[in-house]
């Protein structure tokens, strides 16, 4: 039971990571794509968060109750900083993609992935 | 750490990351995404980090929300998936 | 942006909440030095703040909260900002954004050091908040590449 208590957010952390995979590679239409990059995005934040987390801890903020030599009292606040620089760079490549993805529209009037290999097939051809 | 709430958030996590990959309208899964990530943004507050649990929230529903709607509303939102 | 309908009601709930949400964004940003939040959170709030006049109100009236032309200026305010605060503290003697050296008289190091993160944290929030506005004003009512 304590080994299940300790370790049972790995395995949803997983789970979420393989449904964001299986939405990057089955899925056909790109907006579909985009929003599985995002759930495999939030799905390695989660892995790194609750790699911090301890049994016990309190949130980073210094507090006079907790000695700072206490390190059990604590949360490891590293891996945090690390997730906040990767939140911000998600942000940034979505952006990209939601540019790509109008000038695709714009171009060949279509978002799903078999019209659009024909379409540029068909593109080159000319 | 409060572990059953954790994990009612985590089935609620796999329940809206299913739903919105596998809906017909995209629209839909552009709000099961914001519930997606709100309910990540608490999951990041319960397990301690709240400044990542904050950015989250902010950026997942409030900023990223928006962009899918504008980049629906310029392309279409029906898909055959 | 080109709306298929057009809601009273949507309209007056944005109009009710951006000021809100404004309002917040500001604290979040003036608050990030000791506590949770900061430039970035702020700025994204900010954002989304006009962000949401712009999809509930179109741009004719939305462009009175922040005209698309302000905002590329504004991201370069906010960079001149972070760059302008280590600069002037390299010139003055002591090493890049080390904020000690900021020329502000009668504060102690430590306080000095606090006042130096929140003026960089300004000009974050600055720069993130026309960044994310860009973005949308590009994709919503950009030119159609053919």
């Amino acid at each position: 039971m304590e080994m299940f208590l300790a370790n049972y957010a790995y395995g949803f952390t997983l789970l979420i990571l393989c449904i964001g995979l299986y939405g990057m590679f089955f899925k056909r239409n790109l907006v579909k794509k985009v929003i599985g990059l995002s759930i495999f995005q939030a799905a390695v934040i989660m892995f790194f968060v609750s790699l911090a987390s301890k049994m016990g801890g309190t949130v980073p903020v210094k507090w006079d109750e907790i000695p700072v030599e206490m390190i059990d009292g604590y949360m490891n606040p590293l891996p945090h900083t690390l997730m906040l620089t990767a939140i911000v760079v998600g942000v940034a490549t979505q952006g990209v993609a939601f540019g790509l993805l109008v000038n695709i529209w714009n171009r060949f009037k279509t978002l799903e992935e078999d019209t659009l290999n024909e379409a540029i097939l068909e593109d080159s051809r000319d | 750490m409060i572990w059953e709430f954790e994990l009612v958030l985590f089935v609620f996590l796999v329940f809206a990351a299913i739903v919105a990959l596998e809906a017909r309208n995209l629209l839909v899964s552009v709000v099961m995404l914001s519930v997606f990530s709100f309910s990540a943004a608490l999951l990041f507050a319960s397990m301690g980090a709240v400044d990542v649990g904050f950015t989250e929230a902010v950026v997942g529903a409030g900023v990223t929300g928006i962009l899918f709607v504008i980049a629906i509303h310029k392309t279409s939102a029906k898909t055959n998936d | 942006m080109k709306r298929s309908f057009e809601s009273p009601i949507t309209l007056l709930g944005a109009r009710a909440l951006a000021p809100f949400i404004m309002m917040f964004g500001l604290y979040v940003i003036f608050h990030g030095h000791y506590s949770p939040g900061g430039g970035f959170q702020g700025g994204a709030l900010l954002a989304a703040s006009v962000l949401l006049m712009r999809v509930a109100s179109g741009s004719k009236t939305s462009s009175l909260i922040l005209s698309n032309a302000v905002t590329t200026p504004m991201g370069v305010v906010g960079v001149l900002i972070y760059f302008g605060t280590g600069l002037l503290a390299m010139l003055l003697g002591s090493n890049f954004l080390d904020y000690e050296g900021l020329p502000i008289p009668g504060m102690p190091p430590y306080y000095l050091r606090y006042t130096g993160i929140l003026i960089i944290e300004v000009g974050v929030g600055l720069a993130v908040m026309a960044a994310l506005v860009l973005i949308y004003d590009k994709m919503a009512d950009g030119e159609v590449t053919e």
